[in-house]
């Protein structure tokens, strides 16, 4: 018996017509308008490249699908956010940086002055300014809350010290939001972090690239010496930072947890597999069909987790569960992929299967971080372990 | 994880649990498997009442017209309780027999047992498969769950080139039965059809309809043990958390233990992407939507998930899990029966790559 029909990108979809209708403009819009040679990359195109995409998509009205409409957004359903996410990965375009769509932006949306508001979400909307995000530092990685760098009122103004580091897009931002201390006697200590904007032209800030292990310069470090920041950019209340930072941790998961990720990776395998031959040996099929089966329940689960969502009922519990079952997946699925390709495995370069172009090596390398960054999947064991099951410290 | 269940489906749900709590446990599940005794016929007379036997029939053959994915949440809460029941054989039965002519009237108030063999159980031994020729039943069907319990067989056969459903009496003359314990207590059987004679209406499907039916009821078996596997697995490990918030060495709870909490919160999570695999795929199955894959995937990453789960959940308890006096070896063994049941994960595993394999 053989079934054509088998797609793992589309596991559990269950369209309805409005949806169905809304997927097709979406795919054929995509097919008129992404610009091909952004898509499929081996290595990630980085901001300046991205720019006139960006603007496409915001001519479309489709940049911003989870803002509401007043603050120039699509008010779009999370069944709707997620079909603009997967038709773009399905032809591998490019999806946007999420440091300011989804991550400060909203945030300003829920926390910030109207001043705030007019100055930030339209630039943020067009790609015209590019943001990172400055919380983690050299002595505060999971134990975030420990952070040092300094903020003191000065009038008007705050004056910071200090050193931001793993900062994504750092040294091509104009602007970073960033955690800063200021009140290091606060009990508990997350009672004196304040959330600031930072205009990252302000004298006092040196930026530093940091090559990754693939090779590219994704992320910096930012060494702060007495910059000036105005008051009028402290987000939320002062002191009130990480009340700020924390309505956010969790929503960004559906789509940087998507099951497709790990999908795609499958299916490089699947063909790098049929050009070295490990097509044929049970031991590949064996460990292929189990990670299928790993990316069918994980795909429900993301199904189920996005449902509920929709009706308001997601418990917490849901995205930390999305980042384990999602990055250990995803990187499981690279390893069968490096191994699919045999002695191709270790390439340095792009390997030409047919009419791809799969590079293992660069998949392997990219899905390492998935298990570190945002938060590593041993903080959230841990959070499962303490809030979901109430184990004991 | 909070569900999206409809008012019917929690009704059933909470009923099951209900009647578990009351009847079923860890140790009247001893009591029955040191006794011999394969069902608890206490709580199957209740579920008999209950109506659940024909939960699967349309309401056009006044059944309760629920879908499996409803069953199946009944299921889920009898497998947390290791309630020692055939009620998925059965219901998938008296389904089957619901949609043939003369099938449901020929089998009024028999216990009916489906005597098929599931796509992904494989290591048959010497099984055959069923030939029907000249009116006669001849061959093999291994492993058929409650056979010692059963009145009558629902069995498919291939006749020329064509198939055909029959309901076979247990006492019917050529028929032998041997049959194998199992750790948890349960039977299967080997039935042996040494030219065994059906009768014109013991032939209650031919052709297509046969096939349509007999893969349906597959289906419903290998759902159906999954949804149970589910419960105990699930179980076991809310009996494991239990123990390690309670038990202390070193001065603490041993729950405290960062090695402890992430293994068992490695078993959580494995069972939250279970429950959300096997509802969609009910729910899939029910809308006539599902792929065959996507039931072999069920069987086979919850057979994994469970046997994870009990393992853990026994070296948590240290030396008392290995006692039989422990509740916790009643769950142990319960999963590696439906675990092995109806297909393992090597086996569903190896059904899913061959359904999938040609699709890229």
């Amino acid at each position: 018996m053989t079934n054509l029909d088998w797609d793992n990108t589309t596991l559990f979809s269950d369209d309805n017509p409005a949806d169905r209708a809304f997927r097709e403009e979406v795919r054929s819009w995509i097919a008129d308008n992404c610009p091909k040679d952004l898509c499929n990359r081996a290595l990630r195109v980085d901001p300046p490249e991205l720019k006139p995409w960006h603007r496409k998509l915001y001519e479309r009205g489709w940049i911003a699908p989870h803002w509401p409409k007043e603050a120039g957004g699509m008010g779009a359903t999370l069944t709707q956010q997620i079909i603009l996410f997967e038709e773009m990965s399905r032809v591998g375009a490019p999806t946007p940086f999420p440091h300011g769509l989804s991550f400060i932006g909203p945030l300003i949306v829920d926390a910030g002055t109207p001043a705030q508001k007019a100055k930030h979400l339209p630039p943020i909307l067009t790609g015209d300014v590019t943001w990172c995000q400055g919380y983690s530092e050299p002595g505060s990685g999971s134990d975030l809350v420990s952070l040092t760098t300094r903020a003191v009122l000065d009038g008007d103004h705050f004056i910071v010290n200090g050193q931001k580091t793993w900062t994504t897009n750092g040294h091509f931002a104009d602007w970073m939001f960033a955690l800063v201390r200021t009140d290091p006697a606060a009990k508990p200590r997350h009672a004196g972090i304040t959330m600031l904007l930072i205009d990252m032209k302000s004298p006092g800030i040196t930026v530093r690239p940091i090559q990754t292990i693939r090779g590219d310069a994704e992320f910096a470090e930012e060494f702060f010496v007495d910059v000036r920041v105005p008051k009028e950019n402290m987000l939320g209340d002062l002191n009130g930072g990480w009340t700020v930072a924390n309505k956010l941790l969790g929503s960004e998961r559906f789509t940087t947890g998507h099951p497709r990720n790990a999908a795609v990776i499958l299916n490089k395998a699947r063909r790098i597999a049929e050009y070295s031959g490990a097509i044929r040996d049970p031991a590949f099929q064996q460990r292929l069909a189990t990670l299928e089966i790993d990316l069918l329940a994980f795909s429900a689960f993301y199904r189920h987790a996005a449902s509920l969502h929709g009706h308001g009922k997601a418990p917490a519990s849901m995205a930390p569960v999305i980042k384990i079952a999602g990055g250990e997946l995803g990187q499981q699925a690279s390893e069968l992929l490096v191994d699919a390709a045999g002695p191709l495995g270790s390439s340095a370069e792009d390997i030409v299967a047919g009419n791809s172009v799969i590079s293992p090596a660069m998949d392997l390398f990219e899905m390492r971080r998935v298990t570190v960054g945002s938060g590593t999947v041993e903080i959230q064991r841990n959070i499962i372990a303490k809030r979901v099951l109430g184990l004991p410290s | 994880m909070e569900l999206l269940l409809n008012d019917q489906q929690i009704l059933l749900r909470d009923a099951a649990a209900k009647l578990g709590a009351a009847r079923g446990g860890p140790r009247r599940a001893r009591l029955l498997r040191d006794s011999k005794r394969e069902i608890d016929t206490e709580a199957w007379a209740e579920i008999v009442d209950a109506g659940w036997l024909s939960a699967l029939v349309s309401e056009a053959h006044d059944g309760l017209g629920l879908g499996l994915y409803d069953l199946a949440l009944a299921l889920e809460e009898t497998g947390k309780q290791v309630l020692m029941t055939p009620l998925i054989e059965t219901a998938a039965a008296t389904w089957a027999l619901s949609e043939t002519a003369s099938g449901a009237a020929l089998a009024e108030g028999k216990r009916v047992i489906p005597a098929i063999t599931v796509p992904g159980q494989a290591y048959s031994g010497q099984a055959t498969g069923l030939r029907f020729e000249a009116g006669a039943l001849s061959g093999t069907v291994p492993f058929v769950a409650f056979a010692a319990q059963a009145d009558a067989f629902l069995v498919t056969a291939g006749a020329g080139d064509t198939a055909v459903l029959c309901l076979v009496p247990r006492d019917a003359a050529g028929l032998s039965m041997t049959a194998t314990v199992h750790v948890d207590g349960s039977t299967s059987s080997a039935l042996g059809f040494a030219g065994v004679k059906v009768t014109a209406d013991g032939v209650v499907a031919r052709g297509a309809a046969a096939a349509a039916i007999a893969g349906k009821l597959q289906d419903m078996l290998v759902l159906g043990t999954a949804a149970e596997l589910l419960g105990v697995a699930e179980a076991a490990t809310a009996l494991t958390l239990d123990y390690i918030k309670l038990r202390q060495q070193f001065g603490k709870q041993i729950g405290s233990f960062q090695a402890l909490q992430h293994r068992i919160v490695n078993c959580y999570v494995d069972a939250e992407l279970n429950r959300s695999l096997l509802y969609n795929v009910l729910s899939a199955w029910d809308a006539g939507t599902s792929h065959p894959a996507m039931i072999a995937a069920a069987k086979a990453r919850i057979g994994r998930g469970a046997l994870q789960a009990v393992r853990v959940a026994l070296q948590m308890h240290g030396a008392i899990g290995y006692t039989d006096e422990h509740d916790i070896g009643i769950f142990y063994k319960r999963a590696v029966a439906l675990a092995a049941k109806y297909g393992n994960e090597i086996t569903q595993t190896g059904r899913f790559s061959e359904l999938t394999q040609s699709s890229h």
